[in-house]
């Protein structure tokens, strides 16, 4: 039973972390409807940035995670400002191929600096040994992560509820139309809401960082991992970022315990997400919390 | 009023099958056969090396499975993120053949042109599959769809036994009426079996734009549910359209295997489905010529940065990483230079310079 209890603590791990860089990703569909692919480069920036300061110019970890987080706040608005600000009303394929493109540029960038093709790993700055409960073990810094997610979820919660700038990127997700007529800038909102996804992102990255090392192709793995995640949860949908990242983390991680390994399977925590998507797609495309489009074919 | 048939100043169609005409002059006509001599007869004249040869015939090959997601993404207008592993499942159709039968059968060796057909049967029934989403759903979702077709894909060919998880699985060599091909013919074979295939593919898709159902491509793309009120099933339509990129798509990954004497996963991965989109977008999408343009001007661009980054590597030999960076840099450059600045593609370069020429000497 403590095999179970133990998949379901990681399951939550992986999964708080998939909702994190979600959430990213949902910003900026629900506000201008681009599909980033980018996504999971600007998360290996981040943990890399996050790294850059810690270890190189020997700030302490808890002020270079902050600095980092308005480091990637200020890039994500300058690439949406030079690169995507043009492309607002082209076709979606010249959208998506932009964001490809970014990808394959900030590739580029990266195998420029060490990171591209070296491992690091963050400064131990936690207890080294494990928290154990009932014979269920986390780590520290799964711990940490989980709770600095939570704290962010929160934040993004309150600030899309509560704060003007907030509301009103909900406001153009609605009606571009009507919120321009109440004088809500648009590409300003557009600007916000790549700043913030590259804020999550960037927090997302330092995490995934901590927990598994500084790789960059796990790291940018995670671009490509969070689409089965948006479609269950709803592509626009914030909430549903959350559950379905959750969800989605839970899922791998009973395929990999329990599935990996039998009939001679192997490695099912990678593809199961793409069939349930896919599954998800064919009869329920909106996803769980998704908003229901009624311009079907 | 009787036209002139050889050089025509602008449109002159009196009924709609003159303007469906492939060629609209004959000189049109005359300009593309004396390419096509000029294409099979070259390497007669001018021997070049096997390197050389071999990147013509991956060029071609692009350009085979282009022309598939062509129509797809450019007619159709549906997203393909996953078209290298539509070219995948042409390749491991042959794969498996091969894995059964032995790689040396007499089907693989002596029926390889039924063997390239089934591999595109193959590809055209897996692309009807992951287009059947189509149904329901319009251009973002399919994108996912399809991305999430070349993760499945991915993940089968790495951890099932049968496609020796990843791990080359040989074809044999083939035999021709003269015997079986030696190693020194072999580029130059498949050169001209895989330009035969160019040829015809490339025919196929022009009349297949002039009928009944190329028509209807268009008509979805443009605006799907007005398509739906005319008459036509903007659904099926979808899924036909996937089932043919899928066709080019099996050919081309068959005619890979074939050229490669083998198939390895590595050549089907979600790098190259990007690399086969940018290629229909430098070339020009919704446009035939684009085709033909987008493989040989990314094929090229790759080869300079390899020059580049060759050259650059002798000057700073501190800088190991550039020619790993210079080439996902350049990449990226160009497919956003290409869509910000020149939406159309090369296709577009290809207009205006045709324009100016027809035009000329007078200005418009």
């Amino acid at each position: 039973m403590s095999y179970f209890f133990q998949l379901v603590v990681s399951g939550i791990v992986v999964g708080s972390i998939y909702a994190l860089s979600a959430l990213g990703f949902v910003l900026i569909y629900k506000s201008s409807r681009v599909l980033n692919i980018a996504h999971g480069q600007i998360i290996a920036a981040g943990a890399f940035i996050t790294y850059a300061l810690t270890v190189w110019a020997g700030i302490p970890i808890y002020i270079s995670f902050i600095l980092s987080l308005i480091i990637t706040f200020f890039l994500a608005m300058g690439v949406e400002r030079i690169f995507l600000r043009r492309l607002i009303g082209e076709p979606i394929i010249s959208v998506i191929m932009v964001t490809i493109g970014l990808m394959s540029i900030i590739d580029g960038l990266v195998y420029l600096t060490p990171f591209g093709t070296e491992n690091f790993s963050f400064p131990e700055f936690l207890p080294a040994h494990p928290l154990t409960v009932y014979g269920v073990s986390i780590s520290w810094t799964q711990m940490v992560g989980v709770i600095i997610t939570a704290i962010m979820i929160g934040g993004f919660s309150w600030f899309f509820t509560k704060s003007t700038l907030g509301i009103s990127m909900r406001a153009v997700s609605d009606d571009q139309l009507a919120s321009m007529s109440v004088g809500i800038s648009i590409p300003r909102v557009f600007g916000l809401a790549w700043a913030t996804a590259g804020l999550s992102a960037a927090a997302a990255g330092s995490i995934i960082g901590n927990i598994t090392g500084l790789n960059f192709d796990t790291l940018h793995a995670f671009g490509i991992a969070v689409f089965p995640v948006v479609i269950l949860g709803g592509l626009d949908s914030i909430v549903g970022a959350v559950v379905a990242g959750i969800i989605m983390g839970l899922i791998q991680q009973f395929a990999a315990g329990y599935l990996d390994g039998n009939w001679g399977l192997n490695g099912t925590a990678n593809v199961l997400p793409y069939i349930i998507l896919l599954i998800i797609l064919l009869f329920k495309p909106h996803g769980l919390f998704g908003t229901h489009e009624i311009e079907r074919v | 009023m009787a036209t002139n048939r050889w050089v025509a100043t602008g449109n002159y169609f009196t009924s709609y099958k003159d303007e469906q005409r492939i060629f609209l002059t004959h000189f049109d006509r005359l300009i593309f056969c004396c390419m096509l001599v000029l294409v099979f007869a070259w390497p007669l004249f001018i021997s070049v090396s096997d390197r050389t040869l071999l990147v013509i015939d991956n060029i071609l090959i692009a350009i085979v499975a282009i022309l598939g997601l062509n129509l797809l993404t450019g007619f159709a207008g549906l997203i393909s993120i996953g078209h290298a592993a539509f070219v995948g499942v042409g390749a491991y159709t042959l794969a498996s053949f091969s894995h059964l039968l032995g790689d040396r059968h007499i089907l693989i060796t002596h029926a390889w042109p039924l063997m390239i057909l089934i591999s595109g049967g193959v590809g055209a029934g897996f692309g009807a599959l992951v287009g059947l989403p189509a149904f329901r759903l319009k251009h973002l979702y399919l994108a996912i769809a399809t991305l999430s077709f070349q993760m499945i894909f991915e993940w089968v060919i790495n951890f099932m036994k049968f496609f020796n998880q990843g791990q080359t699985i040989f074809v044999g060599r083939v035999f021709w009426f003269t015997g079986k091909i030696a190693r020194k013919q072999h580029y130059q074979f498949w050169y001209y079996v895989i330009l035969v295939v160019v040829v015809i593919a490339g025919f196929a898709v022009r009349n297949l734009l002039r009928t009944r159902y190329g028509r209807c491509l268009v008509a979805v793309r443009d605006n799907d549910r007005a398509a739906d009120a005319m008459g036509m099933s903007p659904g099926l339509t979808k899924v036909y359209a996937f089932a043919l990129a899928g066709f080019f798509a099996g050919v081309a990954g068959a005619l890979h295997a074939y050229l490669y004497r083998g198939v390895g996963f590595e050549s089907f991965t979600l790098h190259h489905s990007i690399t086969y989109l940018a290629m229909a977008i430098v070339g020009g999408l919704g446009t035939l010529v684009g085709s033909f343009f987008g493989p040989i001007a990314i094929y090229m661009l790759d080869l300079l940065v390899e020059n580049l980054a060759e050259y650059v590597g002798h000057l700073l030999p501190a800088v190991m990483n550039l020619s790993t960076a210079l080439r996902p840099l350049t990449f990226g450059l160009v497919i956003v230079l290409f869509l910000m600045f020149e939406p159309r593609g090369i296709a577009n370069w290809w207009r205006i310079a045709r324009t100016y020429f027809k035009l000329w000497p007078f200005r418009y």
